[in-house]
């Protein structure tokens, strides 16, 4: 009854089902199909708006206060005073280059996706033209390279502590073995190469997971395409560059953005790993908001660095929107 | 002929030369993607006395179970894996069921502010964990919900919604609109043709969806850190974090409890390893 009257423009297939609808109304009263529609997504969305956006909300408001969630300790408002705490004093360029604190797990977090994002992107770009033929085993294969991204990340994080430890660990023994090392190399225990083996483990970790994305992008390129190139002379390696990588262009902004904002948030990693040291080298943004929440207990501050975590993620989201949104949801 | 038989030659040598190289590198990457389950299953099998040498001993001399033994008796593994089976489980189900119903109706209802709805639902997932912790952890708190399995599959339910959501409307879009119409014409009413006829045939997108979320579930880490602080209702990743171990050096039990928390894993890879891939690419294809 509602929606009779609006949307004119449908497209002809639509419009079959359409005068059929019109003509079940009769014989079906009970429901319209926008009256349909708010049933089924009554409870999905009041479900999202209660348990993703009302947190979002309380979290903002908590970073304007102190003593957020302890009762013994009642909220009093401070205005901005949690982000002036975290923003500690001095000129923005120089806290953004060597301040520490959030600053420290600013820089640590930036650095881990900025760099891990990219080399997995390459590296499952790799893993994926490999992967997308037919050969004898390859489920086996496939289902071994998989693995690295169903391991949870925490306890991978615990495996690869005790590979990369400094006595015992069996990558020093590798190392020793073909000679790039004399004698044991305490990585986790040093600030650089403790960063440089976190983003060794993620990538090693996560680049399955482009490939997969990736593969599926390449299995949608048409054959004929490579076809019409072989046949005009074209070498393996123009093909790639005139017809795969254009072609993959929009599945890799996707596999691109959706391990940016995963990375950014990353926790288990550090926590498992390294618990973010030594001397907080590998200590990302959030293992420092849950330090500053459960540790020091400084709700007001924790909830201030969650509300500029969200600030940034949403940032990179737009960016996702901004290059691929595409309207033609109907 | 001779001239013609040494090209052979030549080609063939190339030939097997390349099939080779392929399935050379096929095998040292997936070496290299299964070494480290591989090597808590070499460290769990050494005597405990063995762990801690160097070098390194790649093959256990004497192997041994005595490190599960230990980690058996040291921690509720068991108990923190059917922890994890529940939750992982009623938070599949759970978006299965709304996942389904939403991705209904954004698919295949036309009604007014649908984009703004779909935006929304999808938008959800750009929010981050953390932000969302403090608060639910409140809430959980005051209803009782800390320390129950419904306390983490409500959180995870939400946080995964809109990758089931998307899951499903992009399977609902490609079913013909005849089987819609068929059931209508056959007196149905539009809950009957959801019920009777599209979800019987959306049992494909339903596993898809229910093994991408039940994996997730399984695997989260800081909702389970921070929502379960009793040691009886810890989740397999927080037990296995948190775990010590008795000795100044627990390698051996830590990695006899390792590799005995992720057998379920290469299990359900083997078995589902299709579906998952079909649901990482399905939320993939934006």
């Amino acid at each position: 009854m509602v929606d009779t009257a609006e949307a004119p423009s449908e497209s002809p297939r639509r419009e079959g089902s359409r005068r059929q609808n019109r003509l079940q109304r009769y014989r079906d009263l009970r429901f319209t199909e926008e009256e349909l529609a708010v049933i089924l997504l009554t409870p999905v969305v009041s479900f999202l708006l209660a348990v993703s956006f009302y947190p979002i909300f309380d979290t903002v408001i908590g970073s304007l206060h102190t003593g957020y969630v302890l009762e013994m300790d009642p909220r009093e408002f401070v205005g901005l005073e949690n982000y002036r705490s975290i923003y500690g004093s001095g000129p923005l360029l120089e806290q953004f280059l060597s301040g520490d604190g959030f600053w420290n797990a600013l820089r640590v977090s930036l650095i881990y996706t900025f760099v891990s994002v990219p080399v997995e992107l390459v590296l499952g770009l790799g893993l994926a033209l490999l992967l997308n033929r037919e050969f004898r085993g390859k489920y086996f294969a496939q289902a071994a390279i998989l693995f690295p991204w169903a391991i949870p990340t925490v306890i991978n994080a615990r495996i690869w502590a005790w590979m990369f430890n400094g006595q015992y660990g069996v990558i020093n023994d590798l190392l020793i073995r073909i000679g790039l090392l004399q004698q044991p190399f305490p990585f986790l225990a040093r600030p650089d190469t403790a960063l440089y083996s976190m983003l060794f483990i993620t990538i090693w970790k996560t680049s399955s997971f482009m490939a997969l994305i990736l593969l599926a992008g390449l299995q949608s390129i048409p054959d004929h395409l490579y076809e019409a190139a072989r046949m005009d002379g074209a070498s393996r390696v123009r093909q790639f560059w005139d017809i795969t990588l254009p072609l993959l262009k929009p599945t890799l902004l996707v596999a691109l953005i959706f391990r940016t904002l995963p990375a950014f948030q990353a926790f288990g990693l550090p926590f498992g790993l390294t618990g973010g040291g030594p001397a907080s080298a590998t200590t990302t943004l959030v293992l420092f908001d849950h330090q500053t929440t459960f540790n020091r207990l400084n709700f007001g501050e924790g909830a201030a660095t969650a509300t500029i975590i969200t600030l940034i993620a949403l940032a990179i989201a737009m960016v996702y929107v901004g290059t691929l949104y595409e309207p033609e949801v109907r | 002929m001779s001239h013609d038989s040494s090209a052979f030659e030549i080609e063939r040598f190339q030939w097997v030369g390349k099939k080779l190289g392929f399935y050379g590198s096929i095998f040292v990457i997936a070496l290299v993607s299964v070494f480290p389950i591989l090597w808590m299953l070499i460290t769990s099998l050494k005597q405990p006395g063995n762990v801690v040498t160097f070098p390194v001993e790649y093959v256990p001399r004497n192997p041994t179970l005595e490190n599960y033994r230990a980690a058996i008796e040291g921690a509720p593994f068991f108990r923190y894996l059917l922890n994890s089976a529940i939750v992982a489980t009623g938070t599949a189900v759970l978006d299965v069921l709304l996942g389904s119903l939403a991705g209904y109706a954004l698919s295949r209802l036309r009604f007014r502010f649908k984009l703004p709805v779909l935006l929304l639902i999808l938008g959800t997932a750009m929010l981050p964990f953390i932000a969302r912790l403090i608060p639910l952890f409140s809430l959980a708190r005051s209803w009782g919900l800390l320390n129950s399995h419904l306390g983490l599959i409500i959180p995870y339910a939400a946080f995964q919604l809109p990758f089931a959501v998307w899951i499903f409307q992009a399977y609902f879009k490609e079913l013909p609109d005849s089987l819609e119409e068929a059931g209508l014409m056959d007196g149905l009413s539009r809950i009957g043709v959801l019920f009777r006829i599209i979800l019987p045939v959306s049992a494909p997108a339903m596993a898809t969806a229910a093994i991408i979320v039940f994996i997730y579930a399984w695997n989260e880490f800081l909702f389970a850190l921070t929502f379960m602080t009793e040691d009886s209702m810890r989740t397999i990743t927080v037990g296995i974090a948190l775990y010590q171990g008795e000795f100044q050096y627990p390698w051996g039990t830590i990695s006899a409890a390792v590799f005995m928390s992720v057998i379920p894993l290469i299990l359900f890879m083997l078995f589902f390893q299709r579906k998952v891939v079909e649901g990482l690419t399905a939320t993939g294809k934006a």
